[in-house]
C-alpha cells in the first residue's frame, strides 16, 4: 500500500515537472530552476552534515569554483557551455582531494570553520586575479544564448540526480560505512572501516555535486563576481534548508528548498530581513524540532518517501 | 628600518588579535563550544560604543564602563536562553545555532544602523609615539597594553580564584564538578559572559583602531579562530602568541604584496601551521 502511494507521489511529481513547458509560464519556470539548484546544493550539504558527520561552512568554495570553471572555460578558452558545465564537476571534485586532506586535520567545529577559511582564501585570490576580472567579475556571453527550457531540464535533472545519487550511495556498502563513521568514528574504525577514506569520498562527491549545481547558476545568471560566488550565504541557505527540511533525511533538502523559495519570495524586498528570518528559523528549529519537517513526518506518521533504513526481516 | 616598523606594528596589533581570540578560547576551553557568533559580539560591542553611547555625549571611558557589563549580560543571557540547550547533543546543533545567531546579529545591525563604515574618533588614532627610533600609532600601543592586561587578568582569575577553580573543574569533568556542588550550567554561563565581555573590550579597541561594518563580524570570527588554532587549542597564553603571529603575517603581507593581500597572508600562515604543526604552537588539548 505505502509502496503504491510512494509511486503515485513520484509519478505525479515527475509528470508535472516533465510537462511544465506545456502549461507553465516563465515565472513558474524560474521559480523551479531556483528551487532545483538549491535542492541539489542542500542535498550535497546534507550528505556531509547529515550522513558523513562532516559539518562544513566551506561549501561556498565549490560554488565559486564551479561558477568560475564554467566562466573561464566558456569565456576565455572558448569551450561550449555544456562541456564546460560538466567539467566544473571534475575541477571541483579534484580540488576537494587536497583541500579535504588538509582540513580533515581539524575535527568537529574546527573543521567547519577551517573549511570556511579555505573558501575565504579562494574568494580573496579570485578578487585579486586579473585574468578573471578582479572583484568586478565576468560575463559569460555564450550562456546568454542557452534556451531557458534547457536550463530548466538540467536543473530538475540535478535535483533528481543528486537525490538518486544520495539514495544509491546510502543503500550501498559505502553508505553503511559512512553512517557508521558518523555515529562513532572509533567504533567504525574498529569494524574495519577506513574512516579517512570514506569521509574523503563523501567530501569529493559533495564538492563535485555542489560545483555542478553552481555552474548551472552561472549559466542562468550569466554573470559572476567573487564576493557573491564565494559568499558564506550559500552555506547559510544550504544549512537552513537541511535543518528545516530534516537533517539526515533524503526528503529534507527538497522540503527545505521549497520553504526557502517561499521565504525568499515573501521577503524579496529586504535582504537583511530575509537573513534575520532564515537565521532565527534555523535556531528555533534546532531547539524545538531538531529532526526537521521530514523527521517529524517520519516519527509521527511513520512515513518516508525514500526508504533507506534497513529493517530486520519478519 | 621599515621592516622593523612593520614588525613592531604587527606585534602591537597582535595584542588586539590575541584579545579577539581569547573570547573564542574561553568558550572552547570551558565548554568545548566553537562560538560562530563571537566575531559579531565583538562588532556589536563596537556599535554599542560608537552608535549607542558616544552620541549621548558620554566620555569614552564612561561608555566603556557600560559596554563591558552590558556584553557580559548579553553573553550570559544568550548562553542560558539558547546555546545551553544545544550542548552535549553532538557537533551540529551548537554550530547551527551560533551560526544562526551570527546571521541574526549581523543583519539586525544592518537594519538598525546601515552598511556605512564607522569608527571611533579619538586623539589616540592620529597621535604617534616614538619607540626606539620609529614612530608607532598610539592606539596600537593601547591595543597591546589592554590585550596584555586582559590576558593577565584572565590567567589570574583562572589560576588564583575560587571561581577560576570552579571553571577549570567544570572544563575538566562537569559530572565530578557537579558532585562537588558546582552547577556546570552556571559555570558555562559565566564563561560565556566572560567571553562576551572580552569581546566587548576587543570591539571598543577595534572601533578606535580601524573602520568597521556589520559584516566585519565574519572577518573577526575567522581571525579569532585562526589565532586560537595557531596558538594551540586550550592554551590561553598560546592564543595571545597566535594573535601576534597572525597580525605580523597580515601586516607583512600588506607590505610586500599590497593592502589587498593582508587577509590572504594571514590565512596562508594559518594553513601552513595546519599543514606542518596541526596542533598549533603551544598545544594543550587534542583538537
Amino acid at each position: 500500500m505505502s509502496a503504491l502511494v510512494r509511486l503515485v507521489i513520484l509519478g505525479g511529481g515527475a509528470l508535472a515537472l516533465i510537462t511544465l513547458p506545456l502549461w507553465g509560464d516563465e515565472g513558474t519556470r524560474s521559480t523551479l530552476i531556483f528551487l532545483s539548484y538549491h535542492a541539489a546544493m542542500a542535498q550535497m550539504w546534507n550528505l556531509l552534515a547529515g550522513y558523513a558527520g562532516l559539518v562544513t561552512f566551506g561549501q561556498q568554495l565549490y560554488v565559486g569554483l564551479g561558477c568560475y570553471t564554467l566562466a573561464v572555460l566558456c569565456e576565455r578558452l572558448g569551450l561550449g557551455v555544456w562541456p564546460s558545465f560538466a567539467l566544473a564537476a571534475l575541477v571541483c571534485g579534484l580540488a576537494a582531494v587536497p583541500i579535504g586532506a588538509l582540513t580533515f586535520r581539524l575535527k568537529g567545529g574546527y573543521f567547519a570553520v577551517g573549511s570556511w577559511v579555505v573558501a575565504e582564501v579562494f574568494r580573496l585570490l579570485f578578487g585579486n586575479w586579473e585574468y578573471v576580472g578582479f572583484a568586478s567579475g565576468m560575463f559569460i556571453r555564450a550562456a546568454r544564448r542557452v534556451d531557458p527550457w534547457a536550463i530548466y531540464f538540467v536543473a530538475v535533472g540535478l535535483a533528481v540526480g543528486s537525490l538518486a545519487l544520495v539514495v544509491a550511495m546510502l543503500r550501498s556498502r559505502a553508505g553503511l560505512a559512512l553512517m557508521a563513521v558518523r555515529d562513532g568514528e572509533e567504533a567504525a574504525a574498529g569494524l574495519g572501516v577506513d574512516v579517512w577514506r570514506i569521509k574523503l569520498v563523501a567530501f569529493v562527491v559533495a564538492a563535485a555535486g555542489t560545483g555542478l549545481a553552481s555552474a548551472l547558476v552561472a549559466v542562468q545568471t550569466p554573470f559572476i563576481q567573487p564576493n557573491a560566488a564565494f559568499s558564506i550565504q550559500w552555506v547559510a541557505a544550504a544549512s537552513f534548508m537541511v535543518v528545516v527540511g530534516g537533517l539526515g533525511t533524503v526528503e529534507g533538502p527538497i522540503i527545505g528548498a521549497a520553504i526557502y523559495v517561499l521565504v525568499q519570495e515573501q521577503l524579496s524586498g529586504s535582504g537583511a530581513l530575509n537573513l534575520v528570518v532564515l537565521g532565527a528559523t534555523s535556531v528555533i528549529v534546532m531547539l524545538v524540532a531538531p529532526q526537521g519537517i521530514a523527521g517529524l513526518v517520519r516519527d509521527r506518521l511513520a512515513w518516508t518517501q525514500f526508504p533507506i533504513a534497513r529493517r530486520p526481516p519478519g | 628600518m621599515e621592516l622593523i616598523e612593520t614588525l613592531v606594528n604587527g606585534v602591537l596589533l597582535g595584542g588586539l588579535y590575541g584579545l579577539v581570540g581569547l573570547g573564542l578560547s574561553v568558550n572552547f576551553g570551558i565548554m568545548r563550544l566553537v562560538h560562530l557568533a563571537h566575531g559579531d559580539f565583538v562588532v556589536l560591542g563596537a556599535y554599542f560604543l560608537v552608535v549607542g553611547l558616544v552620541p549621548l555625549g558620554l566620555p569614552p571611558l564612561a561608555a566603556a564602563a557600560l559596554v563591558v557589563p552590558g556584553m557580559f549580560a548579553l553573553g550570559w543571557l544568550v548562553q542560558r536562553a539558547i546555546i545551553e540547550r544545544t550542548l552535549g547533543r553532538g557537533v551540529l546543533p551548537p554550530l547551527i545555532v551560533t551560526f544562526g545567531i551570527s546571521m541574526v546579529l549581523q543583519n539586525a545591525l544592518l537594519l538598525w544602523v546601515n552598511a556605512d563604515a564607522r569608527t571611533l574618533h579619538t586623539p589616540l588614532a592620529s597621535a604617534g609615539v616614538p619607540v626606539g627610533g620609529i614612530t608607532v600609532p598610539a592606539i596600537r600601543l593601547v591595543d597591546f597594553a589592554v590585550g596584555l592586561v586582559c590576558l593577565v587578568v584572565l590567567l589570574l582569575l583562572l589560576a588564583r580564584t575560587a571561581l577560576g577553580r570552579a571553571l577549570r573543574a567544570t572544563s575538566d569533568d562537569p559530572e565530578t564538578a557537579r558532585m562537588m556542588g558546582i552547577d556546570p550550567r552556571r559555570m558555562y554561563a559565566v564563561a560565556a559572559g566572560i567571553a562576551a565581555a572580552l569581546g566587548g573590550v576587543a570591539g571598543m579597541l577595534l572601533a578606535a583602531t580601524s573602520t568597521f561594518y556589520p559584516s566585519t563580524g565574519s572577518e573577526v570570527l575567522l581571525i579569532a579562530f585562526e589565532v586560537v588554532v595557531v596558538g594551540g587549542l586550550g592554551s590561553v597564553t598560546g592564543t595571545f602568541v597566535g594573535g601576534i603571529l597572525m597580525a605580523v603575517a597580515q601586516l607583512l603581507g600588506a607590505r610586500f604584496f599590497g593592502p589587498s593581500y593582508a587577509l590572504v597572508a594571514g590565512h596562508m600562515v594559518f594553513l601552513l601551521v595546519l599543514l606542518f604543526r596541526p596542533r598549533g604552537l603551544m598545544p594543550r588539548t587534542a583538537p
